[in-house]
This record gives structure tokens, C-alpha cells and sequence, in this order.
């Protein structure tokens, strides 16, 4: 009896409540209204009421945990002793770093994710915004930063050249990202965007994570295993393309395969280029996906492509005498990536690609072409110790090799160059939020190069401070390296790194459905290659530059319902003494004033969303052997008008059509001069033009799939 | 001995039906603010009840499921779409926990479809291709699990409806799933007391759009 007695006595004596009470608030000072307090693994507890305050008694006795939570905030814990005397608290809880409204680093990078979070653009953008023809280059040339450069299609960044912006996936390098053209001719980026979830294009101040990149870096994201099983059948008016996404519990494969033959497109538009045989070009791509165990991610893509064109050059001053140029084209890009968490704390990642490119090209039938090959293999660990503090490290080797035949000037006959480089680099790197409203990112990478036997480290950083609830500061600064171009180190394995140290500055205020963005940037250009002398046979590294510029970016797509539209501004200053240029001067490529204004509608009536794009580019410089002064005369003003309409009247299907320079404005990138003097003592010229002014696409694209309302707007 | 041993029994028993009694009873109280609350002010104090409810009762799918369907209203009242999103993102919270104790719960899978469709309201645009294949997804997969749940047939003619009205389709194919709906909704009848019962509404508005 005495034990019953005693429970009840312990049952009674838990009767006796304790009260706890106080105040919850945020970093700010500002009460948080609707907050959870609660007494862990228990009822009891209560919500804060409209001054922050909380007030509620418990049966519990003892040591125990009180927790208060609310969205957007992390969990707050401290441990409690209740023994009937009152527990006052004063909480306050921090907000959840980097999402919504949190401060993240933001100097020099776009960044395209997948839905949620606050991004710049999204994959659908890049699909539909008219004038990129649903090129990823096509689409960021519509972003500040970038220079149109029409005859080359790549991305020409703040006074780099197009071979200074590197593209990676699944931080796996691509040594060649763009698929082949004929000379002066624009060339595609080899990547559909719809294989992405997340695009961060950076225009300098990058992560240590990436380097041989001097300019620009293109980080595109691949997409996670699939969700259902699909067939999509697309009908181009230049081919046709069959895809098909098969998915299990686990994993899910995608194929697609392309053909593309512009022949009957060319029989309707009249051409400048004198075609043998236009381009044509096979391709298929296939990507794996599979969870590994409980969290690991292993993800394989690969991708084969075989194109081919045959066209006559013309002499300037004797159009009748012309040579034949044949190039076909054979690409291989394999990449596999694995991610595995080891704990709560710590992940390891790690990938290989291999990149084959072969252009075998063919001047009069003799042979002037190159192959490259090369293998990345990487493995990062990373670890984050809570929000505040996220650190990781790792290594890289980027192997190349590389063989190239050149026609001698005096034999006329082609001999080979090669070459070989084996880059083994690895980088540190930590993120610290100082603060709420402050975040510092601050790293180093190592390279060796086999090839110059030189080492180097180059230190990054970046700052972002967040002052209020929109707007922040942020800066950035690194030093950049890259091997030079394949054209210079086949005759000079000598030939150091190029180099680029940028400075950035950026302010920018994101709300939730309207942008705005302002930076400004230095950037200097050393170790350039340079003709000693003008001889292209003799190179050092004696070339330096520099780059200066702001730009403005505004996006709204909420004052006009159903509308969306960005414009975009890049001030460009720009010089450099390097190659053959006699002193410093404003590069081809580079143009002052770049604008672009892009307007997307989506019309529920019609089922329609109808796009256009404005771009606008100042004049480019080009060198007149008439006029003594390099690089002295401009090219007229670029102005294109591009509209873009996609029908969907049914679930399942999508007519597509897009027409470039809408307004067929005459567009001359530049000038190609006669060697040699004509009859009247100048040199003679030829407008470097794009084939056609316009281009018009069409495309019916059908997908079926067990629920009828999947189509493939997301891959246009 | 013997009443020592029968009273500890005795009263184990009663303390265990006291708590069981308790959870009953705070979970019609809260079961109810959920239904019948207007506000974001009124739903979070209520899901705050329910999370605590969660943490005691760990054997408890229900708790956590009330919380979630607490949030996704409040997702839906919310006017601004961060905060949807930070709803949404608790709501499934939620549901990733109940999956934990009942991975084979219909109605959890019926709701975990729901904020996906919510999810698609907030950004049609970006997210209408993904997130309606995955709420179209996870109702039949809601279906398979259990075909009388008549809420996994309403919120799927919910979105067969709209996905037809987009597309100026039939909607033969939606009305007769919203009416195969309001049949479960009448005849349906769960053995568990704190099953959900909402939805009906939802489906007899839907019906008044059909001939």
C-alpha cells in the first residue's frame, strides 16, 4: 500500500505547474508574431501573440528542453529546469541564412535556377526568349556583360575574347562547347537548356572551384533523375528530333536523338555563302541518372555529334578564283558525377569527363585540321559546420592533348604541331556569415603546368552586405589564368598562363517579381600573347590590356499582368596591345554601348505566348589597310528585332516559330580586306555579314506521356 | 502484492487512457480551428498546437498531417510568394515526417499532391510543367494506395479540370472523376476517428461548372 500511496503522491506532486513566459523577437528587434514555444517531446506550450509575448504552464517537472520555432527562422532550443518557480525568457531567433531574404554573394554572377528561390533567369527563359533560337549563349547574350560579336555566337564577356568564357558540367570542364562552323559563321553551345535545373553564368569573381577561365565562367547544373516516362517527337523545318525518358523507382534514362539538315531550308533563302554542300549534322545525347545507397547520386551524360559542310572562298579582288573548304566535324563528351553525403556535416563529390574534338578540315584538299582530346577528373569535400560556415577543398587534373596541321607559308604544304599539358590545380575555399547582413566568401587555388613547369596561387574573395530588407552591396575580387589559345601554344609550348585580375562592385535590389541590378568593374589584362614584331610564328607574352564598364539590369514581370520583360545595359571601355596589334586599341570584338530589351506575353485567349528581342550594339572597330591607324574605323550600329510565338492547342503538342532580324536591318560585323592592292592602289573590302539576315524557324513538337498534360515547352 | 501490482496496473491503465483521451480531445480542438479558420492569424497558432502535439505523441501520422493541411491553408491565404513558398516548405516538412511513421497513408499522399498544386499556383509559368506532372503523379499514386480516398479523386479532378479548361478541352474526363468524387465522399467511411474529412466542397463547387 505505501508503494500506491507514494505514485499517487509523485502523481499529485506532478500536478504542481511551472510557469513559463517572455518574449520572442528577431535579430532585428522586431516581435515575432505566431511563434511556436513549446516544452520538447510535450503538450505544453502556446504561440506568441501580437506583441511577441508568450505565456503558458506546464505540468512537466525537471530538466527539459524548451524550443520555439517559426517559418523562416531557425529552431531556438535552451535547456529549462521547471520546479514551480516561473521561467522568464527573452528569445531570439535567427533568420534562416540564404533563404528569401538572406544575403548571398552576388557580385558577377547571373543565376538561373530551377522554380523557388529568387533567381535572375530561369531555364524556361532561356528557351523562350526570342532571337536565341534556344542557344544558353544566345539566351545570356541578352544579360549585361556580355558584347554581341554576330559572325562568332559564343559569349564575349566584359572585353574577353569568346574563348575566355569556359563552360562546365556538374563542374566537369568542356574543352570545346560550341559546335562547329564555317568561318564567320555563328556557331551553337552544344548543350540543350533543358538538360539543366540551374545555369550560373558568372561575368568574373567566380568561385576558386573554377579555373582556366579568364573572363567568364558558365556553370550549368544537370537535372535529377527524372519523374515520368515520356516520348517527345519534335518536326523542324531544318530536321527532326526523337526523345524518350524511361523511369524506375530509382533511376531514370534519357536519349535523344537529332538530325539536322539545313539543304531544304537553304533552297528558299537566298544565302552570301557559296555552299557545296550546306550543313548537316547527327546527334545524340543520353543521360543516366541513379541514387546510390541511401543519398548518393550518380549521374552520367554523354554526347556524340557528326556535322559536315562543304562551301567555295572567294578572292576579294578576283571573286571568280575561289578555294574549297571542307570541314567535318566528330565531338565526344562523356561526363559522370557522383555525389555521396557522409554525414550531417561533410559531403564528398567527385567527376570525370572526356571531351574528343575533331575538326578535319580540308583548304584545296589540303589538310589544315586539329583534334583535341582531354580528361578532367576532380574530387571535392565540403563541409558545413551550421549555416554560418561552409568550407571546402579540392583537386583537380585537367589533361589535354592536342595535334594540329598547319599549311607553311613558303612550301605550301601542311606539317603537324602538337602538343601536350597536364594541369593539376587544387583550390580551398570558406564561406562565413558574419553576420545576418554580412557574408565574406575567401579562397586560393594552386595550379601546375606541366607544359611551363610554372606554378601559381590566385586568391578570390567575395563580400555581400545586406543593410536592409532588399537591397545589398556586394563585392568581388580574384585573380584569374588560363592556357592561351590552342592556335599560339602549338608553336610556343613556352607560352605562359594569360592572366586577368578583376575588381567588382554591385548593388542590387530583388523583390518578388522585379529586379534591378547595378555594377561596375575594373579588369587587367596581363601576359597576353604577343607577335614579336608582327611574325605570327614568334610569340611571347609581352601583350597586356584592360577592361572598365558598368551596366544596369532591370527585370519586371509584375506591373503588366501576363508580362515579363527585361532590359539590359553594358558601358564597355576597353584596350589592348596583343596578337599583332601594332599598340594598344579597342579589340574587334568589343563594342562601347550594348542593349537588349526582351518582352515575353503569354496571351490565355489564344493559348499563345508571343516573345521579341531588341538588341542593340554600337559600332565595332576593324582595321582599313587604307587608313594608317589600326583598328581606327567602326562598323555601322547593330540593331536586331527577333519575335518568337509558341501555340499550344493542345496539352500534348506545341507549334513553334521563331524569325530572327524581323526587320531585316543589314548587319556588318566587320570587314575582310584584299591582300593585295587593286588596280586604283586600295585595298579592297568585304563585308563580314551573317549568311542571312533573317532566319525562320518552325517546329511541331508532339510528346506522349501517361498524363496528358506534359508537353515540351520546357525544352524549346 | 497482488494489489500492488494490480493497482501500478491499474493505474498505468488509466494514465494511458487519460493521455489517449487527451490527444483525442486537443485533436477535434485543433482538427477544428483548421477547418474552420479564415486567417493566417487564426491557422498558425492552431498548427503550432498541432506541431506540439507531433512532438509528444511519436507514434501519432495525424498530428503532423493536421499541421501540414494547416500550412498549405495558410499558403494559400498568404498573398506574398516567398511566404507561400516558406508554408509550402513547412507543410511538406511535415508530411516527410508523417511518411516516416505511416509511409503508406493515403491521405498523406493525397495532400503531399495538394501542395504541389499549390505549388504551381504560385509561379505557373516556371513550375506548371513540373510540379502538375508530380501532383498528377502522386493522386494516383495516393489512388493506388487507397481507391476509395474520395480527397485523392477530388483534388485529381481538381486538376484534370484545370488543366482542360486551359487547354479549351473537354471536360467530360474531369466531371466524371469529380463525380466518381462526391460518391466516396458520401459512402466513404474511415475506421480511424481522426480521419480527414474535408474536401467535399471543394468537389461540389467543382461539379456546379459541369452540364
Amino acid at each position: 500500500m505505501k508503494i500506491l500511496a507514494a505514485l499517487i503522491l509523485v502523481s499529485t506532486c506532478a500536478w504542481a505547474q511551472t510557469k513559463v513566459s517572455g518574449v520572442v523577437k528577431d535579430t532585428q528587434g522586431e516581435v515575432v508574431i505566431g511563434a511556436n514555444v513549446m516544452i520538447k517531446d510535450s503538450y505544453d506550450g502556446t504561440s506568441s501573440d501580437a506583441e511577441g509575448k508568450f505565456s503558458f504552464k506546464t505540468d512537466e517537472k525537471g530538466a527539459h528542453i524548451l524550443v520555439a520555432t517559426f517559418v523562416g527562422y531557425k529552431s531556438f532550443s535552451q535547456a529549462v529546469t521547471l520546479d514551480g518557480k516561473e521561467v522568464v525568457l527573452n528569445i531570439v531567433l535567427q533568420e534562416e541564412a540564404n533563404v528569401l531574404d538572406g544575403v548571398t554573394i552576388s557580385a558577377g554572377s547571373f543565376t538561373a535556377g530551377e522554380e523557388k528561390r529568387r533567381t535572375v533567369l530561369k531555364p524556361l527563359d532561356i528557351a523562350m526568349t526570342a532571337g536565341a533560337t534556344a542557344d544558353i549563349a544566345g539566351a545570356l547574350n541578352t544579360l549585361p556583360g556580355t558584347q554581341k560579336v554576330g559572325e562568332s555566337g559564343r559569349l564575349f564577356v566584359r572585353g574577353g575574347d569568346g574563348n575566355e568564357t569556359r563552360t562546365f558540367v556538374d563542374g566537369m570542364v568542356v574543352l570545346d562547347a560550341y559546335g562547329a562552323a564555317a568561318p564567320n559563321t555563328p556557331s551553337r553551345g552544344r548543350f540543350m537548356p533543358f538538360m539543366f535545373k540551374g545555369t550560373s553564368f558568372s561575368t568574373g569573381g567566380y568561385s576558386a572551384e573554377y579555373g582556366q577561365a579568364i573572363s567568364s565562367a558558365l556553370v550549368l547544373n544537370s537535372k535529377d533523375k527524372a519523374e515520368s516516362n515520356q516520348t517527345d517527337i519534335g518536326i523542324l523545318s531544318v530536321g527532326a528530333d526523337v526523345a524518350h525518358t524511361q523511369v524506375w523507382k530509382r533511376s531514370s534514362l534519357s536519349g535523344k536523338i537529332q538530325y539536322t539538315d539545313i539543304r531544304p531550308y537553304f533552297g528558299l533563302i537566298d544565302q552570301r555563302i557559296d555552299w557545296i554542300t550546306p550543313p548537316q549534322a547527327l546527334e545524340g545525347s543520353a543521360a543516366y541518372r541513379t541514387q546510390v545507397g541511401k543519398e548518393g547520386m550518380l549521374k552520367l551524360y554523354g554526347n556524340f555529334n557528326r556535322s559536315s559542310m562543304q562551301l567555295y572562298n572567294h578572292d576579294i579582288l578576283e571573286p571568280a578564283k575561289k578555294q574549297s573548304y571542307d570541314l567535318t566535324n566528330t565531338y565526344q563528351y562523356g561526363n559522370a558525377s557522383y555525389l555521396q553525403p557522409l554525414n550531417e556535416n561533410w559531403n564528398i563529390r567527385g567527376g570525370l569527363s572526356y571531351t574528343y574534338n575533331e575538326n578535319a578540315i580540308l583548304l584545296d584538299g589540303k589538310p589544315i585540321g586539329e583534334r583535341e582530346s582531354g580528361t578532367h577528373t576532380k574530387v571535392v569535400t565540403e563541409y558545413a559546420a551550421n549555416d554560418n560556415l561552409e568550407w571546402r577543398m579540392g583537386g583537380e587534373v585537367i589533361q589535354r592533348n592536342y595535334e594540329a596541321y598547319q599549311l607553311n607559308t613558303t612550301t605550301q604544304e601542311s606539317q603537324k604541331l602538337f602538343f601536350q599539358e597536364v594541369i593539376t590545380s587544387g583550390f580551398t575555399e570558406a564561406q562565413v556569415l558574419v553576420h545576418t547582413k554580412f557574408i565574406t566568401k575567401a579562397g586560393g587555388r594552386f595550379e601546375y603546368n606541366s607544359l611551363t613547369n610554372a606554378v601559381s596561387v590566385d586568391p578570390r574573395l567575395s563580400v555581400a552586405y545586406k543593410p536592409g530588407k532588399k537591397g545589398q552591396f556586394a563585392f568581388a575580387y580574384g585573380m584569374f589564368r588560363q592556357s592561351p589559345k590552342n592556335q599560339f601554344v602549338r608553336l610556343n609550348h613556352a607560352l605562359q598562363s594569360e592572366k586577368a585580375e578583376h575588381f567588382i562592385l554591385n548593388y542590387q535590389v530583388i523583390t518578388d517579381r522585379k529586379t534591378f541590378r547595378v555594377e561596375a568593374y575594373y579588369k587587367q589584362y596581363k601576359n597576353l600573347v604577343k607577335f614579336v614584331n608582327g611574325n605570327m610564328n614568334d610569340l611571347n607574352n609581352a601583350g597586356n590590356g584592360y577592361a572598365r564598364g558598368v551596366e544596369l539590369f532591370w527585370r519586371d514581370s509584375e506591373t503588366i499582368k501576363n508580362v515579363d520583360y527585361w532590359l539590359s545595359y553594358s558601358y564597355l571601355d576597353t584596350e589592348r596591345d596583343y596578337i599583332n596589334y601594332p599598340t594598344a586599341a579597342v579589340p574587334t570584338f568589343a563594342s562601347k554601348h550594348n542593349f537588349s530589351a526582351v518582352y515575353k506575353h503569354f496571351i490565355s485567349a489564344l493559348k499563345t505566348q508571343v516573345g521579341a528581342t531588341y538588341s542593340y550594339s554600337s559600332g565595332r572597330p576593324y582595321t582599313n589597310p587604307n587608313n594608317t591607324q589600326f583598328n581606327s574605323d567602326r562598323t555601322p550600329d547593330y540593331h536586331d528585332l527577333s519575335v518568337n510565338l509558341a501555340y499550344l492547342p493542345k496539352p500534348n503538342l506545341i507549334i513553334y516559330f521563331s524569325c530572327t532580324n524581323l526587320l531585316n536591318n543589314n548587319n556588318i560585323f566587320g570587314y575582310q580586306y584584299s591582300d593585295t592592292q587593286a588596280n586604283d592602289g586600295l585595298y579592297k573590302s568585304r563585308a563580314i555579314q551573317q549568311p542571312a539576315n533573317q532566319f525562320v524557324f518552325l517546329g511541331v513538337f508532339i510528346t506522349f506521356s501517361k498524363n496528358k498534360s506534359v508537353n515540351q515547352l520546357p525544352n524549346l | 502484492m497482488k494489489t500492488v501490482i494490480l493497482s501500478i496496473f491499474l493505474l498505468l491503465q488509466l494514465t494511458l487512457f487519460a493521455n489517449d483521451a487527451k490527444y483525442k480531445e486537443q485533436m477535434a480542438k485543433q482538427i477544428q480551428i483548421v477547418y474552420q479558420s479564415e486567417t493566417i492569424e487564426e491557422l498558425q497558432p492552431a498548427v503550432n498546437a498541432l506541431d506540439r502535439i507531433a512532438s509528444a505523441e511519436k507514434t501519432k501520422w495525424e498530428p503532423y498531417y493536421y499541421s501540414a493541411f494547416g500550412s498549405l491553408m495558410m499558403a494559400t491565404r498568404s498573398t506574398e510568394a516567398a511566404k507561400k513558398d516558406g508554408y509550402l516548405d513547412a507543410a511538406m516538412a511535415a508530411i516527410e515526417s508523417a511518411k516516416k511513421i505511416n509511409a503508406n497513408e493515403s491521405e498523406l499522399i493525397a495532400l503531399e499532391g495538394f501542395v504541389y498544386m499549390i505549388r504551381v499556383t504560385v509561379d505557373p509559368a516556371t513550375r506548371g510543367q513540373q510540379y502538375s506532372s508530380l501532383a498528377f503523379q502522386t493522386y494516383n499514386k495516393a489512388l493506388n494506395l487507397n481507391p476509395e480516398n474520395p480527397r485523392a479523386l477530388g483534388l485529381l479532378a481538381q486538376m484534370q479540370f484545370g488543366t482542360a479548361q486551359f487547354f479549351g478541352a473537354s471536360t467530360e474526363e474531369p466531371c466524371a472523376t469529380a463525380k466518381k468524387a462526391l460518391e466516396k465522399f458520401e459512402t466513404y467511411k474511415s475506421e480511424n476517428v481522426l480521419a480527414p474529412v474535408w474536401g467535399k466542397s471543394i468537389t461540389q463547387g467543382l461539379l456546379k461548372n459541369c452540364k
